[in-house]
């Protein structure tokens, strides 16, 4: 060994007798506890954080307005009891023009939470000025300002939809090149297609299309759906099970009929 | 380059805890050094299983937690001399275990052994998420029964994008083992078959246990039944696993009714 | 009883029987105590401290719970020279 490295070895070896007691233990030991020193009564104050939805007007505020009044008139509940920012850093409105704004909103039944993007203390008749906001992903739905439809997409799935999975597509669609397992489910807006076994839930034609139609290698699911008609596997019966088939709503009946 | 093997199911019972040690002992004895890692909180089985339960002093949370080092925790198996366990904690709650403390005793294992074998809890919530969360390869195990099969799919899709390969793009290699197959049952048409239970999960097939009473015996004396009869017939399936897991390609044996005298003279095999 | 069953060595359910006895029994105990141990080891470890530079991994605290009673045992590796210069009690600050 190098050195002089010559090591001692200690080795303390008293028995630490631990009674091997047959029944329980009695009462549970704690550690005992320092009593906190007292301290005088204060105001208690916390911080929070909390998601918001956050709204930018831009000039002019005549044309932005009529937008939020197409959007409402689609969605009259769109900012129903939401806590609602409004963002004026694109504004560079004075005082007077964002009380009118306010007032404009409010008319609309839009309660403003905070104003935030003001780079000058506000009037006391105000809500009051927020800094520090960061994105947060969606606090609901974007509703979409610009297009009535959204756009139409097919969804395709290379591999399996496994139990527990759920895959919802509403814009078109889904295809599954694997098979979708018990326990799994998907929606979709328009028709599905699993190449492999359907054993799980599929909902077609979710954006009211009562054309919409299911297809699938082998029939084996917990449940079916065409637009809002809904069957569960017990009333499907048993005759087409575990073959290729197809499912389509025929004014107002779910029907299955084995793929050609 | 050290591969960590995560041993899961979803459902409980089924042979999780008897498959890590198996796995782990055999691939010692292979020559490769093994630690066998036990994901449970507030449950303590795989010390059992590998009879080191007189021996635990810290646990998993102890060295995620940083009130001791890893080899303080590490017990050494007295068969073995490459084959070490980190048991679990019996006393602490489910959010003891952080991702940040198990990222980091993961990286130390790495350092330390050619083989990392995780025991997942049964489940799909937080142990059972931390086992899997930093494998490269997962052995799902399965019993021929209705509930483990849809468990087992549930946990492979979890699999499939709550590991940090998923998360990175890559894949995960994932193996079923069908445990607890009992061939009698399997003649009388009693019980799924393999090939539908590999039809729905859609994973390859590492190997078939067949039932046996030497698990039981092995568990009962605390030695993992790959060392404790490495003969017997689910010993051999988890000696074949283990050549199939680095990359051997091995013969498929399906266990066969014992009481049948031509089943005992021909090995059945299938590709 | 056939002779053979009287030869045959102990079944493993006496083995898995005692094995849970005697853990169960250890465990029932040291469940009102959690962290025993540990604390065992970290005072250990800071009464040598006071006396001797020793280096925390080269302490080994290895626990082996036996047949009413456990045994503790504590491996402590230090270099000779470490025991010849010894620390002057004036600079230890206490535990």
């Amino acid at each position: 060994m190098p050195g002089n490295s010559c090591p001692v070895r200690l080795k303390i070896n008293p028995p630490v007798t631990i009674p091997a007691v047959n029944g329980r233990v009695g009462k549970e030991t704690s550690t005992p506890v320092t009593s906190p020193a007292p301290t005088r009564p204060s105001l208690p104050l916390r911080g929070r954080v909390f998601r918001a939805v956050s709204l930018a007007p831009e000039a002019p505020l005549a044309d932005w307005l009529a937008l939020l009044d197409a959007a409402l008139k689609r969605s009259a509940t769109l900012f129903d009891d939401r806590a609602v920012i409004l963002d004026v850093a694109g504004l560079k409105a004075a005082p007077s023009e964002l009380e009118s704004l306010i007032a404009e909103l409010s008319a609309r039944k839009l309660r403003i939470l905070g104003i935030e993007g003001a780079d000058a203390p506000l009037p006391a008749l105000l809500p009051p000025r927020l800094v520090g906001g960061r994105p947060a992903g969606d606090a609901f739905e974007a509703p979409a300002f610009e297009e009535e439809k959204p756009g139409v997409s097919s969804l395709t799935i290379e591999g399996s939809v496994r139990s527990g999975q759920s895959i919802v597509h509403r814009e078109g669609d889904v295809t599954v090149m694997g098979s979708v397992s018990s326990g799994a489910e998907i929606l979709a807006g328009g028709s599905i297609h699993v190449y492999g076994a359907l054993r799980g839930r599929a909902i077609a034609g979710a954006a009211r299309n009562p054309r919409a139609r299911i297809y699938c290698r082998k029939f084996e699911p917990e449940l079916l759906g065409i637009d809002r008609l809904v069957r569960t596997a017990e009333d499907m019966g048993t005759h087409l099970r575990g073959q290729a088939v197809q499912i389509w709503n025929d004014g107002g009946a779910i029907r299955i009929a084995a793929l050609g | 380059m050290a591969k960590v093997l995560c041993v899961t199911s979803g459902k409980g019972g089924v042979g999780k805890t008897t498959t890590t040690a198996a796995l782990g002992a055999a691939l010692a004895q292979a020559g490769e050094k093994v630690c066998v890692v036990d994901f449970d909180v507030g449950l303590r089985n795989l010390d059992l299983i590998m009879g080191a339960e007189r021996r635990v002093v810290y646990d998993l949370i102890n060295v995620t937690n940083g009130d001791a080092k890893l080899p303080q925790a590490l017990i050494r198996d007295k068969r073995l001399e490459n084959l070490s366990l980190l048991p679990a904690s019996q006393t602490r709650d489910k959010d003891a275990l952080t991702d940040e403390g198990v990222e980091r005793v993961m990286g130390e294992l790495r350092e330390k052994f050619d083989w990392i074998v995780c025991d997942s809890p049964a489940g799909i919530e937080r142990g059972a998420q931390l086992a899997m969360r930093h494998a490269d390869v997962a052995v799902v195990v399965t019993n021929p029964e209705v509930s483990s099969v849809r468990d087992s799919d549930r946990i492979i899709g979890l699999l499939d994008s709550k590991t940090v390969r998923a998360e990175r793009g890559d894949s995960i290699e994932k193996h079923l083992i069908l445990t607890r197959f009992d061939p009698a049952r399997a003649d009388r048409g009693d019980m799924l078959k393999v090939d539908d239970v590999l039809e729905i999960l859609s994973i390859p097939l590492l190997a078939i246990i067949p039932e046996s009473l030497e698990v039981l015996r092995a568990s009962n004396v605390g030695c993992p039944v790959t060392l404790n009869n490495p003969l017997c017939a689910p010993s051999r399936a988890y000696i074949d696993a283990v050549r199939r897991l680095k990359g051997e390609t091995v013969p498929m044996a399906i266990p066969s009714d014992r009481k049948s005298l031509i089943n005992k003279l021909f090995t059945r095999r299938a590709a | 009883m056939s002779v053979l069953t009287f030869l045959k060595p102990r079944g493993s359910g006496s083995v898995a029987r005692e094995r849970l006895q005697l853990i169960l029994a250890h465990e029932r105990v040291e469940n009102g105590r959690p962290d025993l141990i540990i604390t065992l080891r970290e005072e250990i470890l800071n009464v040598i401290a006071k006396h001797v530079t020793v280096e925390r991994d080269k302490v080994q605290i290895k626990l082996d719970r036996g047949e009413g009673v456990s045994t503790l045992g504590v491996d402590i590796e230090f270099p000779v020279d470490a025991v010849l210069n010894q620390k002057p009690k004036a600079k230890r600050a206490s535990a």
